[in-house]
């Protein structure tokens, strides 16, 4: 037995049937794919599957979801599955401003943890063993709180110049509204100017690209960055008036209790998307430390050998180094974010999985309702995903 | 400062930095503030910027906990948030776990660690916290005495233990092994204390106590499920490899919350049961795909001779995985796993967002929703997350300290 499973395979004529690699591997999963047989069919058979489908989808949903931006669909004349569009798009909202966001203050933080003042650092590993030890529900729900009691009423609202208010139903502020200039309608507007960015976006990249040659061979500043932020500001702009400015800007109006108008950043958003940050950034930030700790010293050395200032020793020779184990990791904790998200719940910010929820208990359909859920938070993982995996397979491209 | 020694001819002369740690210690205090304080005129202005930022921090905290704050919300609905609805006149059982808890620390501490000065500061802290609490409202005195002799178990544990030889022999291993094993036990008894011979039922477990039970649940639990999870990932027969990668994947794939919602809607028909064992369940099998993929993880960061190694000297699959390849990929997944505990700790929480179970947090909302206290409810958020907080960062120590002593990230 001991040569069988060590040295090369004997003559099988030699092994008893039993013994065998390939029968006993057969032999262990027929048992093993009839035992999970034995389980779903127990589980199938436990549930109540005689109304199964999603036709209760497509009925009117006849309830309100709030906390739209940009959109304002109606709950009583559009089907429930609409509505939980707009969900996801309330979710989408919230994961992407708490990425940027935790992202920025996560490496800020990383960086300070590592500063050589004494009282950065301390401050910057307090911040940490703070939000990274509380709940992160009851960080959403404690800035929840606090935005609802410590902000004034509405009718005492804080007014900066009557175009920016705070009150405890959240922040106003002007927001620009696209109008139909030259192009018929607001629409077609919004339409060929992303386009034409889009094409100014790699016309700037070819530039940057090109200079980037240039200095590479030349070994002379040739400003590639500065070079392709410069074409992209000035064709934006020109594009802009050559398309007939048309944009007027939205103020917002105080009408009895509520903000009409204008943008407004309501408390639910807030209180979600600032929990989400701080908790994700203490992560973030260990995940930087780490990530630079993990440099041979002989790199920061080296970079003050040749004269670099502090930022530059940083932006151009620690960070990309460090991001081969940063991204990774850095990944993990934006799919954290993204499921993180159905915290919602407890603010009442209508996120996907509270229309989800709704819709369940107007409908029932739990089993269904789930499946909706877990498509969803999977597709939205899948992009961030792709996307990260992109950033990764550029940064792991340079080999070291 | 090169020529100081040159002024007194007869003192010895040491190398640079025991000579440095010779000058008076407001020298050396102020030699230390110019190098990590203030060190250019950019390090000055952010020490200054930061030091003023951190004034204001302080002053708001102090003015909010001193001033502002009022605390009787916690203090006067101390049994509603620690234990809820568990019934008030089986008070003592709680207090028998505590002591318990308390003492297994001082044993584990005692035998694979040592308390230090920062530990000892951390307990005299939390004590005070802890009686600062206890300290008021009904049966005062009575609480106060309980917690100090859970204290002092904790101390007497630590001091039997640490007083033990601690090279290897058949004492130290008697020891480790009665001492592993009352850790593994520890779980049953609490429950067993909790819970049988007259004690609680399942759904009176409430307020802080639920969330010290649903935590550790999901925890073993969790790890029960995990390695027979990792190893199937892991498995050469496709069959098997596949299920555990769906069910990982798929487990990983939605929040736990969802998972929370198929408990209280769907897993009603399939294992019924009460709602707190659903959640624990729910719990572990989600805990479970996480700690998985850290074991899979540590599988493979092991090299490929230990298993190797095991059958050339005569040991079948099952015991090379036994004796030789799970010892080292546990021991190389502690820190991930401590990870995913602290995680777990904080997210039993949720088990009140949707099901209509009251644990700390559950409770600190029924806590305000009372008419006097309405006000209250900052001070009974922040509270929660300092209770949180705190045990979290004792399992962070716990757990630093024993990788410490059993040498984890050496070879």
């Amino acid at each position: 037995m001991a040569v069988a499973a060590g040295g090369a395979p004997p003559p099988s004529s030699e092994v008893p049937l039993l013994y065998r690699r390939g029968v006993r591997r057969l032999l262990t999963q027929g048992i093993y794919v009839a035992l999970t047989a034995v389980v779903i069919g127990y589980v199938y058979t436990s549930l109540d599957l005689r109304e199964f489908g999603f036709g209760f989808l497509s009925e009117p949903a006849a309830f309100k979801v709030g906390n739209q931006w940009l959109t304002d669909v109606d709950g009583v004349t559009n089907s429930r599955i609409t509505m939980y569009l707009v969900g996801v798009w309330s979710s989408l909202r919230a994961v992407l401003v708490a990425i940027a966001l935790s992202t920025v203050i996560g490496v800020l933080i990383g960086v300070a943890r590592l500063s050589s003042n004494w009282l950065v650092a301390q401050m910057a590993m307090l911040y940490v063993e703070i939000f990274r030890n509380t709940p992160l529900l009851v960080q959403v729900v404690l800035v929840y709180t606090i935005l609802l009691i410590g902000a004034p009423l509405i009718e005492n609202v804080v007014n900066v110049g009557d175009f920016f208010f705070i009150s405890n139903r959240g922040m106003a502020m002007p927001w620009p509204v696209p109008d139909s200039g030259f192009w018929g309608t607001p629409d077609w507007f919004v339409g060929v100017w992303v386009a034409a960015l889009l094409a100014i976006g790699f016309v700037a990249q070819r530039v940057r690209a090109d200079r980037q040659g240039r200095e590479r061979e030349t070994g002379q500043p040739h400003y590639p960055n500065r070079w392709a932020l410069g074409v992209f500001a000035v064709g934006a702009v020109i594009s802009f008036f050559a398309l007939g400015a048309p944009v007027s800007i939205d103020e917002p109006v105080i009408v009895g209790t509520h903000y009409i108008e204008g943008m407004v950043m309501e408390p639910e958003f807030t209180a979600l998307v600032a929990g989400l940050t701080l908790y994700t950034s203490a992560f973030i930030a260990e995940i930087v430390r780490g990530g630079i700790q993990a440099l041979p010293r002989g790199q920061t050395e080296a970079a003050n050998a040749v004269g670099l200032s502090g930022y530059q020793r940083l932006t151009l020779v620690i960070l990309p180094q460090a991001l081969r184990q940063i991204i990774p990791s850095v990944t993990n904790q934006y799919l954290n974010i993204n499921k993180n998200s159905s915290l919602a719940y407890a603010v009442l910010y209508d996120d996907l999985f509270r229309v989800a929820n709704i819709v369940q208990n107007k409908a029932g359909h739990a089993l269904e309702m789930f499946f909706v859920i877990i498509v969803t938070y999977m597709l939205i993982s899948f992009a961030i995903s792709v996307v990260m995996n992109f950033f990764n397979a550029r940064v792991t491209a340079q080999r070291i | 400062m090169v020529d100081m020694p040159a002024q007194n001819p007869q003192r010895i002369v040491l190398p640079p930095h025991r000579e440095r740690a010779r000058r008076p210690r407001i020298v050396r205090l102020r030699e230390w503030a110019r190098r990590n304080l203030f060190n250019s005129r950019a390090g000055t202005f952010l020490t200054i910027i930061t030091a003023a930022i951190l004034a204001l921090i302080i002053y708001g905290v102090v003015y909010f906990v001193f001033v502002d704050a009022n605390w009787r919300v916690i203090t006067e609905n101390r049994w509603l948030l620690f234990a809820g609805g568990y019934p008030m006149d089986q008070e003592w059982r709680l207090w028998f776990s505590v002591m318990f808890v308390f003492l297994l620390i001082g044993l584990t501490y005692g035998t694979w660690a040592s308390l230090g000065r920062r530990d000892h500061l951390f307990i005299v802290l939390a004590s005070g916290f802890a009686i600062l609490l206890l300290a008021h409202g009904g049966a005062a005195i009575w609480s106060t005495i309980w917690y100090l002799i859970a204290v002092g178990l904790l101390y007497a544990g630590y001091a039997i233990t640490i007083r033990m030889p601690r090279e290897a022999g058949p004492g130290r291993t008697l020891q480790q092994r009665s001492v592993a094993g009352l850790l593994i036990a520890a779980l049953p008894i609490v429950l067993i204390v909790l819970l049988a011979f007259g004690g609680a039922r399942p759904r009176e477990l409430e307020g802080f106590v639920l969330n010290l039970v649903l935590a550790p649940v999901g925890i073993v639990g969790g790890l029960i499920i995990a390695i027979p999870l990792a190893l199937g990932r892991a498995s050469r027969m496709r069959a098997i490899s596949w299920t555990c990668t769906t069910y990982i994947e798929v487990v990983r794939g939605a929040p736990l919350l969802g998972w929370l919602f198929v408990a209280l809607f769907i897993l009603d028909d399939v294992i019924g049961g009460e709602l707190i064992v659903r959640a624990m369940v729910v719990l572990a099998v989600f805990t479970a795909a996480y700690m998985a993929e850290y074991i899979r993880g540590a599988l493979q960061a092991l090299p490929h001779g230990q298993s190797e190694a095991a059958h050339a000297v005569g040991l079948n699959q099952f015991q090379s995985m036994q004796l030789i390849v799970m010892p080292q990929a546990l021991r190389i997944s502690i820190p991930p796993m401590v990870g995913q505990a602290i995680s777990i700790w904080k997210d039993t929480t949720l088990v009140t967002v949707i099901l209509p179970l009251r644990e700390l947090k559950g409770n600190a909302d029924s806590a305000i929703a009372q008419f006097e206290f309405t006000p209250d409810r900052i001070e009974a958020y922040v509270f929660v997350a300092v209770v949180f907080w705190v045990v979290a960062f004792i399992m962070s120590r716990i757990s630093q300290r024993v990788e410490g002593s059993l040498g984890i990230g050496e070879r």
